[in-house]
């Protein structure tokens, strides 16, 4: 055997053992990706209208952030970010052929997902308290359309999830075939990615 | 150097994205606005961005049309977030209706 077939057999090992992608692929499927980026186009038209907006009321925008409640921001950064992570280790699980793991991992994200639901829901209501609504003042009108566009996308993310956990646990995806599972975790990984911007964009930058 | 499996790989990142998210809980509480701390913000929204793509959404080593197209939206937010703390009037000036 010749010295560079062994080097890719190898490789080949490598990727199968450690579970990494092939390279040169499409994640998911082709439509999941003109979704996500359709979504990412439009978190994006909504920064450049905070960037504008931030530009034209700099005082109002710079005072903005220390109303809100940077521990709800805070926590529900954490709780994406983790379910982020869940759902990446669900991927692994998935490819190794072990789908009581996954199943156990896609739990953890729709936890996730529940509990981001749940601070936000409690964070809208400590802002009513504090005289925070959607017409207070053109800040809080960009926070609540944001946030609550955000608070959508987790929403439908999380049933998303849950619907590929039923198909999982029907025996649907196995090691070598899971392009719906893959699908929806990189769409779940796209909310996270637009949290990713506006949890800085709303609660810290100053 | 150290050569991490993937899914260690994983596990470490995630606990550096929780760190850099307490860091900016951290300044969100503590800190002064300046250029500093905008570049630092920055920095960590590039940073999380670029982790998230390349390792949970595994776009290292995918078709490059979509791994450049995300990569690139974790550059150009940023940017533009120090573009509108160093010259907010010459945008604001750009952009009156």
């Amino acid at each position: 055997m010749s010295v560079p077939s062994i080097a890719i057999e190898s490789d080949t090992r490598r990727q199968h053992y450690e579970c990494i992608p092939p390279a040169g692929r499409v994640p998911g499927n082709k439509a999941i990706w003109v979704g996500i980026f359709s979504e990412m186009t439009e978190f994006a038209l909504m920064f450049v209208v905070y960037f504008l907006a931030k530009a034209h009321n700099p005082e109002l925008f710079n005072e903005g952030p220390t109303r809100l409640n940077t521990f709800a921001g805070t926590l529900n950064t954490l709780i994406l970010l983790s379910s982020s992570f869940f759902v990446a280790r669900a991927m692994i699980a998935i490819r190794q052929n072990r789908r009581q793991v996954c199943a156990h991992w896609l739990w953890l994200a729709i936890m996730a997902g529940c509990a981001y639901l749940m601070v936000k829901y409690w964070e809208f209501q400590w802002n009513g308290a504090q005289g925070i609504h959607v017409k207070t003042d053109l800040f809080t009108g960009v926070y609540y359309y944001m946030t609550f566009n955000h608070f959508l996308h987790v929403g439908w993310g999380s049933f998303a999830v849950l619907w590929v956990l039923m198909r999982l646990k029907s025996g649907a995806y196995t090691a070598d075939k899971h392009e719906g599972l893959e699908s929806v975790a990189v769409y779940w990984h796209m909310i996270d990615l637009a949290w990713i911007v506006i949890f800085p964009l709303l609660y810290v930058f100053r | 150097m150290i050569s991490l499996s993937h899914t260690k790989k994983i596990d470490v990142l995630w606990v550096l994205l929780m760190l850099i998210t307490l860091v900016n809980a951290l300044i969100a509480e503590t800190a002064e606005p300046g250029l500093v701390i905008t570049l630092l913000i920055a920095t960590a929204i590039g940073i999380k961005g670029r982790v998230v793509v390349d390792h949970f959404m595994e776009l290292k080593n995918a078709h490059p049309l979509i791994r450049i197209s995300m990569q690139v939206y974790f550059y150009v937010i940023p940017g533009m977030m120090v573009l509108v703390y160093l010259f907010p009037e010459t945008i604001a000036r750009w952009t009156q209706l």
